[in-house]
């Protein structure tokens, strides 16, 4: 349409009324005689020109790919497609070139041309060093590698020394002198969010900025960053004043997972309009840069899809039938092929070492196994043979000495069209003791259904909820070097959550969900129950990352009632409750590992009386001064509202006639200020009776 | 000490009031008949029947010789306090839904909703003769209300103002000599449930379904305390001896139905006056709590519930103990 009228206008032009001027006679643009041209080109378009098109235009644009196969006339369009299929993947080839001799046969290294310098630095990235077949391999430079090689300087210049750009204190949380913790609330979705110090005896906000995010907010694994969701991507926040650190343009995304150093960032985005390989994205967290696009999963997977190695050096990621192993910095795979693992169905990393445990499931004769894995040299260290499995699921201690693995036995198993249904469900707890010798593999079976299941994060114990919904009980267990685990307690109470403090010991149980609330503190060391509460509704439960408080809470993306969250001690003593209308998120600032050695620690805890004294002082002053600002608050409060009572009473005292007047001259300002109106009733009550016989 | 519970009524208690000497309680409900029980044992003493539905409001006079009600009958009603007799019916175009006995009792207002095509209008009688004659007489005055309605008022002092409480939280009050607008403030933003004076008439506290309990000044409508809660506050209450205020409300009646007595938070909440801080609750009600009435003894409270109770409640003797720290120069 918009042509259209174009080329009307075009047509029109000359039988316009503007137009009709004198074209015959044009104007004289000859030099004057005389004249010197002193004005040069660069002075009078020196704009235009920068626009030139120079001949090193685009070079950037091109890679050399050596190590091709040569081939005769014959097979270079076999070999043209091939090479088209690897490389258009970084981004559409715009011109090639290869170079034959005078027989017609490839010289071996051909010339590709992309539309920018991005794809072609991508390739180069990607495919430098990638076997083609057995013979080849490709060596690919880009084509201003060539240059900038060849004309190295004889003399070495040193750099020039950047500017020193000061960077935030990423750490300054940690050196509080109190150790006070800090905390994130998310108000609304996608609304407010609120940083706080957990300052005694009141908590001071840090940070507090409206829609700080689109979704939801989340600490890094150390507690460094604070990442928040926009529908660019994502951003990460850090330093004292939470400053942007980094930001990843992915648009939509949704799910992020860090890597447990905090060097990488994996961020997910499902209906992301980037084109399939551009779902999935690992980023350096640093720098900024992306590291590696996959494809996203095929079917439903449970976030997060890549998991990581205690130490960042590998993450993992499960195919069908297969395990695929990748290795940082280089992000390519582990040995460059998955492993195969026919019917794996589950695996999960040591916390603590380069081992992880996978588990396949049953087919036809071959029974299901749970199998340790020992990376980079893929040394199976541990494997057990398990039958009549329906499920499993992986639960590593967090010191990494124990893994429990949960599995969900039947004794009758029924065989649908689509589906298989188990019966006469029952439960085992294998555990392994990763420590020991030939890691020796014990187990605890319970035949009732299992609600939950939770490891003691430092110590030896373990939790179980079993029994019906309705009608459960808690057993804790206690694992031993050498010998099977020993029951210890069997709580008779009905709980559906466990919540073990980060620094074991105690634990809250509790009652979650739209009709629960009932809280637990229990201290495991004897199993007393410290105290019982309730939190109506609780939809989650966090305890700081020193065990020292927990923190109940009901989300308004919950329950829309009474939305907010209670401060609780670990005793079991409630502290604080806020509550706050559309509430949605309360999330402790994780803390590093402590930098102390054990003996450090035990040192501090040998010497705990005497800090006790300090701390308590300490907690002393500040309460006192508190309460002394209370008290000096109230008194103010009282002041001026004696001092507005006294001059009210004197204008009510001064309307006393007036009253009189309207009430008939009776006094009614006091209750018994009228003794005329009180009527004196006699009441008899009975007593007794009694009945003497008079003879 | 254990509470009296008054079971008597059989649909929603809609507003209760102790009469000057609080010898008597008196309590309004959705169920026609106004009831009066003795305050100290609970016991009925009698019924006012004649209203043909909802009774929202009743006042007592001081002397304790006339009740009056209004309802949902589109009638205010004036009884016999002795003997139960109705003596006077005013006819209204709509329902009746606040009434209260001036301080000298010679005057009475009711205020009308707006509802089937009739304003929202403020009626003042004169109740010096109380006959049937009043049923037929016609006001002292009379004004309409144009914007949102009047859902609770107050006299104020010397019978020569009033302050009405509105639907859309507005507080205004009215020179009844001139029957012009005096002052008027918006310090809530929901409807105003309920409006009590405190025992001298100097101060009011209102209850709101913001979620707020607010005193005010009666003469210049500033407002002096704000008592904050979770739920809708249906009705406060002064303490006549000790600077305490009571809160009562709960989750709106209409969702009560879905969630447990836990959830619905109908408890009745003392606050400290000035300090604004909440020191104690009383449970007790499984409904939300509509009206709440301090003895003029200041030693108990009744508190009328959604529920179809009302329950007396003396204080224990910690009630009376428990202080706040301060300095008391």
């Amino acid at each position: 349409m918009a042509k259209k009228k174009g080329d009307e206008k075009v047509n029109q032009t000359p039988q316009s009324d503007n137009e009709e001027q004198n074209f015959d006679e044009e104007p004289n643009f000859e030099d004057p005689e005389g004249f010197v041209d002193d004005i040069t080109d660069e002075e009078l378009l020196a704009d235009l020109l920068e626009q030139k098109p120079k001949e090193s235009d685009g070079y950037e644009n091109v890679i050399i790919v050596d190590g091709c196969p040569q081939v005769g006339p014959e097979r270079l369009e076999k070999l043209q497609s091939v090479i088209n299929k690897i490389f258009s993947k970084f981004g559409k080839i715009v011109n090639e070139y290869y170079p034959t001799t005078e027989t017609g046969v490839t010289t071996g290294y051909i010339f590709l041309e992309y539309s920018n310098p991005q794809n072609a630095a991508e390739a180069v990235q990607a495919t430098n060093n990638c076997k083609l077949d057995k013979q080849h391999t490709f060596l690919v430079n880009l084509f201003t590698d060539f240059k900038k090689y060849s004309d190295i300087p004889k003399e070495w210049e040193p750099p020039a020394p950047q500017p020193f750009k000061v960077q935030s204190d990423l750490q300054w949380y940690l050196m509080d002198p109190d150790a006070y913790d800090q905390f994130l609330v998310g108000i609304g979705t996608g609304v407010a969010l609120q940083v706080w110090q957990n300052t005694l005896p009141e908590p001071i906000v840090l940070q507090e900025r409206p829609n700080w995010t689109e979704t939801y907010a989340v600490w890094s694994p150390l507690g460094t960053y604070l990442a928040t969701f926009h529908w660019r991507g994502v951003a990460l926040w850090a330093g004292p004043k939470f400053s942007q650190f980094q930001k990843f343009y992915h648009p939509e995304a949704r799910f992020i997972s860090f890597s447990p150093c905090e060097n990488y960032i994996v961020t997910f985005s499902p209906n992301s309009d980037r084109g399939d390989d551009k779902k999935l994205i690992i980023w350096d967290i640093r720098t900024g840069q992306e590291k590696r696009s996959f494809p996203p999963p095929e079917e439903y997977v449970t976030w997060p899809i890549f998991r990581w190695s205690k130490d960042d050096r590998f993450f993992a990621r499960l195919g069908a039938d297969m395990l695929s192993v990748y290795e940082t910095p280089s992000f390519g795979l582990l040995d460059k092929k998955s492993i195969k693992i026919p019917g794996i169905r589950d695996f999960s990393w040591s916390p603590t070492d380069n081992v992880l445990a996978y588990w396949v499931a049953e087919d036809k004769d071959v029974p299901a196994r749970v199998t340790l894995l020992e990376l980079p040299n893929r040394t199976e260290i541990r494997s057990k043979n398990l039958f009549s499995v329906a499920d499993c699921k992986i639960h590593w201690q967090k010191s990494g000495d124990y893994l429990c693995v949960k599995v969900d036995r039947y004794s009758k198993v029924k065989k649908d069209k689509n589906e298989i249904k188990y019966s006469g469900m029952y439960y085992n707890f294998e555990i392994f003791h990763m420590r020991e010798k030939e890691i020796p593999v014990d187990s605890v079976e319970i035949k009732e259904p299992i609600q939950a299941f939770a490891w003691e994060p430092i110590g030896s114990k373990f939790s179980i909820i079993h029994g019906d919904a309705a009608n459960n009980c808690i057993s804790f267990y206690q694992v031993n070097t050498g010998q099977a685990p020993t029951l210890l307690k069997k709580l008779d109470r009905t709980f559906n959550h466990l919540f073990w403090s980060p620094m074991g010991q105690f634990i809250v149980l509790a009652n979650l969900g739209l009709t629960g609330g009932a809280l637990a503190f229990v201290d495991t060391n004897d199993f007393t129950i410290m105290n019982i509460s309730d939190h109506y509704q609780v939809s989650g439960i966090e305890w700081d990352p020193t065990g020292r408080y927990v923190v109940t809470g009901v989300s308004s993306l919950k329950c829309k009632m009474d939305c907010g969250y209670y401060l609780w001690s670990f005793q079991g003593k409630i502290i604080r409750r806020v509550m706050k209308e559309g509430f949605a998120q309360f999330l402790w600032r994780p803390r590093p590992p402590t930098l102390l050695s054990e003996k450090q620690q035990k040192e501090i805890k040998k010497n705990l009386k005497k800090y006790y004294s300090q701390f308590e002082s300490k907690d002393r002053m500040r309460s006192s001064k508190a309460s002394k600002e209370l008290v000096a608050k109230r008194t103010e409060q009282m002041k001026k509202y004696v001092e507005y009572r006294e001059l009210k009473a004197r204008e009510w005292a001064e309307q006393k006639p007036r009253r009189l007047e309207l009430r008939n001259y009776v006094d009614t300002d006091g209750l018994d200020t009228d003794p005329t109106n009180t009527v004196e009733e006699v009441i008899e009550f009975f007593i007794k009776e009694e009945q003497t016989v008079i003879e | 000490m254990k509470p009296l519970m008054l079971q008597g009524h059989e649909r929603a208690i809609t507003q209760i009031k102790y009469n000057r000497e609080g010898d008597l309680l008196f309590s309004a409900a959705k169920d026609s008949k106004p009831n009066v029980w003795w305050s100290l044992n609970g016991e009925r003493l009698g019924t006012f029947n004649g209203h043909g539905g909802v009774v929202w409001c009743l006042d007592v006079d001081w002397q304790s010789i006339n009740l009056v009600t209004g309802g949902g009958d589109s009638s205010t009603r004036l009884w016999d306090l002795e003997t139960g007799k109705n003596i006077a019916t005013i006819k209204t175009n709509s329902s009746v839904r606040t009434c209260n006995f001036s301080f000298s009792a010679n005057q009475a207002a009711y205020t009308t909703d707006k509802a089937m095509g009739h304003p929202c209008e403020v009626f003042i009688v004169d109740t010096r003769t109380i006959d049937d004659s009043l049923s037929t007489q016609d006001p002292i005055l009379k004004w309409e209300i144009t914007d949102s309605k009047v859902t609770s008022f107050v006299w104020g002092c010397s019978d020569e103002t009033i302050i009405t409480g509105h639907e859309a939280g507005d507080l205004i009050q009215w020179d009844l000599r001139t029957g012009k607008k005096v002052h008027s403030v918006k310090e809530h933003t929901h409807q105003i449930n309920d409006m009590q004076l405190s025992r001298d008439g100097t101060m009011f506290i209102t209850a709101s379904k913001d979620q707020t309990a607010k005193l005010f000044d009666t003469n210049s409508l500033e407002l002096l305390k704000e008592y904050k809660t979770e739920r809708p506050v249906n009705s406060a209450a002064l303490s006549p001896i000790l600077d305490h205020v009571v809160l009562g409300g709960g989750q709106d009646a209409m969702e009560v139905t879905t969630t447990s007595t836990r959830q619905g938070k109908f408890d009745a909440r003392f606050f400290h006056l000035v300090f604004e801080e909440e020191f104690g609750r009383v449970k007790g009600h499984f409904g939300p709590i509509n009206s709440l009435a301090f003895h003029p003894d200041g030693k108990s409270f009744a508190s009328g519930g959604e529920d179809g109770y009302v329950r007396v409640q003396s204080f224990d003797q910690s009630y009376f103990d428990y202080t706040f720290d301060y300095n008391r120069d």
